[in-house]
């Protein structure tokens, strides 16, 4: 938990007011804690293109949205983030857990794991790739980037740091 | 009743309102009939209509009108689950079903067969789903904009068909900026 509620509280220093989320195991705690946090608005999602439409709309109406997925959400969504976060120059923080990394058990999980940094930097993604607690802390600094160059933003959570967050 | 009809005739209700426009022609022919800055118009992104007005319905309390088409709402029909659970009643959806994908060529869609929207929207936990003629949509329009207990999904059922256009002249930060501007929550430009 104690992870997770670092995160949580990075993004909401940051002036991440609005999340939702495709769940992932990963993630679990993340989303215990945002849907008992009153003071932001949250909900799940069926797909991770569709949460992209949502944070477009909701960065309209003044909110600084994110979306936590799985790294797959990325494959799903490429489209969505061209040609609409990216074209209008909307800033939308993306809370990846990123499955596939050493420790993961699930072996299926590698082919995205290969491929999930180059995607993101072929789509000229800022990403801040978070391998242990030390870096949970430029979370909120870079969140904020992401808001004055106007552009989505990846964090990237290893399995390893996620794992044994009880 | 074509869709450009259907435009002209619901043109005043969404004047008022803050629109969230489908890419294509929808777009192109809602631009030529009327430009406001209370109009978001898509230039990608097909099938997020839908839920680019739910994000925004969820984020201020000004009324949110999505234009959708079928052929959009069958790329992205999760969309349905998503506003039958969480849309706030300053949202309406409305599906301009004409059978078509208008802006590729009028290929038919599978609501030009056996799928029914209706039942989707109604399967998916929306409430107040309104099926009806492109004559009848001005007035279910208003209906669903002046309940302020729920929204709404009204799917106006029309015949094929386009008007020439052009590509929408604006770029996209114009088309943002002045919408967010017209929302009132930012100060610049």
């Amino acid at each position: 938990m104690k992870i997770s509620k670092k995160i949580i509280d990075n993004l909401k220093k940051g002036g991440v007011d609005f999340y939702l989320s495709v769940p992932c195991k990963l993630l679990a705690n993340m989303i215990d804690i945002l849907e008992n946090d009153k003071d932001v608005y949250y909900s799940a999602v069926p797909r991770e293109e569709e949460g992209m439409g949502i944070c477009a709309g909701a960065y309209l109406g003044n909110k600084f949205p994110c979306i936590m997925m799985q790294n797959t959400g990325i494959g799903n969504s490429v489209n969505a983030i061209v040609s609409l976060l990216q074209l209008y120059q909307m800033p939308v923080v993306f809370l990846i857990s990123y499955r596939g990394t050493p420790g993961e058990p699930v072996g299926a999980q590698g082919g995205m794991a290969k491929i999930t940094e180059d995607i993101l930097q072929t789509l000229r993604i800022p990403m801040l790739h978070c391998s242990s607690e030390k870096e949970l802390d430029k979370i909120s600094i870079f969140s904020k980037h992401g808001k004055v160059v106007e552009s989505p933003v990846a964090i990237l959570c290893d399995f390893n740091l996620m794992k044994d967050d009880k | 009743m074509n869709r450009f009809d259907l435009l002209n005739k619901v043109q005043n209700i969404l004047k008022d309102n803050l629109v969230i426009c489908n890419i294509g022609l929808p777009s192109q022919e809602l631009y030529k009939i009327s430009d406001q800055p209370n109009f978001f118009y898509m230039l990608g992104s097909m099938g997020l209509s839908s839920s680019i007005g739910l994000g925004l319905a969820l984020s201020q309390n000004k009324h949110v009108i999505s234009i959708d088409g079928d052929g959009s709402v069958l790329m992205n029909m999760n969309t349905l689950a998503t506003i039958g659970n969480r849309a706030p009643s300053n949202y309406t959806l409305l599906i301009i079903d004409n059978g078509s994908y208008g802006s590729t060529g009028d290929q038919r869609t599978f609501t030009d067969e056996k799928t029914c929207l209706k039942d989707v929207a109604l399967g998916a936990g929306c409430k107040n789903v309104v099926e009806c003629s492109g004559e009848e949509t001005v007035n279910e329009l208003n209906k669903a904009i002046d309940d302020k207990d729920n929204s709404y999904v009204i799917i106006s059922k029309i015949n094929s068909g386009n008007v020439k256009t052009d590509p929408i002249p604006l770029n996209p930060i114009t088309i943002r900026d002045r919408f967010r501007k017209f929302i009132g929550k930012v100060k610049y430009l």
